[in-house]
């Protein structure tokens, strides 16, 4: 097995993480790491010599996932999709979860995808502001607003999660 | 030293280590005289070490084969995207961001089965109760102070004639109202308060083919919801008031909205 392949293989439990946290439901977030590895692989010579694997094949995710958001928003297909939506909202059953986490991670899942994944990169997979700008195509100043409004938001979220779990309103 | 005015800006910057070392101690000065700044920095840390922890196992789960087998070139590489499910799920996560917080509350009842539309009513109801009570700053989009227009306001894009009930003689008095999705149509909402602060909220909506009345709530301490359904509208009463006294609220509430909507 050559250099890259074993490159890529090495990267692949850190692209699980990243869409996971975009996705939440584990057998979508490892379609959508499927999906970049096959891509990855077709464009192996792309990839240049030096450059980071991490961030290359980061930038391929994103790209997949981002052209996947829009396309969903453009043909308002999240509406049409009640039940699949549903399923996919629900945790895997071999997933424990604590109740913080399973809060945080419905959180993250309720603030829009640019802001969650710009919150992501930096605060869970740890690039800098340059590296993330980079990978997501943004200019820093974006990423900066995304971060800060993505955090306030995320506050937000689990600040009414806290209420409505104090007050317990509605049983399932 | 650098000598610069520091900001909510900075606090990011500091959490993810961006900002220039030259810095720092000028900006643990400012975070020290400003409280609030620091309350924010110290939450915002502590969600992150939650967002952190809530994804931390991920990195120890064994790599799925099939993954793994992508890279080795024993699955045969397909050039167009495998028509896989996660964009469902990415649809799904569209479908919660699109409306906020709002959203969310309202997606709820669409992902759910069809409820009997009482309890729909209900859950509604004490759904934004919950949330919008507790606002202290932006509890209701249009105040008492503005109650004529909030009357007519909310009668046009509710469809019904809506008249404030008034529940001095209860203890209650308006604080103000707002509008909300409910279901396929539009809700009005209105806020009371009493002296100590306690706070009860009217959600009335248009939509009812059916004559029902209730109580709903969950058999825990929380709020609890008594409601009405005749024909061309419902109502619900929602409060943490002891059982009788929410129930004389709703009466008096219920027949001042009656006469109001005859009149």
């Amino acid at each position: 097995m050559d250099e890259k392949k074993a490159a890529i293989l090495g990267e692949i439990p850190r692209l699980r993480r990243y869409a996971r946290s975009l996705l939440r439901d584990r057998d979508s977030a490892d379609d959508l790491v499927q999906d970049c590895l096959e891509r990855a692989l077709v464009r192996l010579d792309n990839w240049q010599t030096g450059e980071s694997p991490r961030r290359w094949l980061f930038t391929i995710m994103h790209h997949l996932f981002i052209d996947q958001m829009r396309k969903v928003n453009r043909r308002g297909e999240a509406a049409m999709l009640p039940l699949e939506a549903r399923e996919a909202q629900a945790a895997p059953a071999e997933q424990v979860e604590s109740i913080a986490s399973r809060e945080i991670i419905d959180a993250l899942q309720a603030i829009s995808p640019d802001r969650r994944a710009a919150l992501v990169m930096v605060a869970i997979e740890g690039f800098s502001y340059a590296e993330a700008a980079n990978i997501l195509g943004v200019p820093a100043g974006t990423l900066m607003s995304r971060i800060a409004r993505g955090r306030d938001e995320l506050r937000g979220l689990l600040d009414d999660a806290a209420r409505r779990r104090a007050i317990r309103i509605v049983e399932k | 030293m650098t000598r610069r005015d520091f900001s909510e800006r900075d606090i990011h910057m500091a959490l993810d280590d961006e900002l220039p070392v030259d810095e720092r101690v000028a900006y643990d000065v400012w975070l020290e005289a400003n409280p609030e700044m620091k309350a924010r920095s110290v939450r915002y840390v502590a969600d992150r070490a939650a967002l952190r922890a809530a994804f931390a196992g991920v990195l120890d789960e064994p790599v799925p084969a099939r993954l793994q087998n992508i890279v080795f070139g024993e699955a045969p590489v397909k050039t167009a995207p495998s028509s896989s499910r996660w964009w469902r799920a990415a649809a799904a996560a569209a479908m919660l961001a699109i409306g906020g917080v709002g959203g969310y509350v309202a997606g709820i009842d669409h992902l759910g089965l069809e409820d009997p539309a009482e309890d729909q009513l209900a859950e509604q109801a004490i759904a934004a109760h919950v949330l919008y009570a507790a606002e202290q700053r932006h509890a209701v989009e249009v105040p008492a102070s503005d109650k004529d227009h909030l009357q007519t306001w909310l009668s046009n894009r509710v469809g019904l004639k809506l008249v404030a009930p008034d529940l001095a003689a209860q203890g209650f008095q308006l604080v103000g109202g707002r509008l909300l999705p409910a279901g396929e149509s539009k809700a009005a909402m209105l806020l009371y308060e009493d002296a100590k602060g306690e706070r009860i909220s009217l959600f009335v909506t248009a939509e009812s083919a059916e004559k029902t009345k209730g109580t709903y709530g969950s058999e825990e301490d929380g709020p609890e919801a008594i409601y009405w359904l005749d024909k061309g509208y419902g109502c619900a009463v929602v409060g943490s008031l002891p059982r009788a006294q929410l129930t004389a609220v709703a009466k008096s509430a219920y027949s001042q909205l009656v006469a109001g909507l005859a009149s």
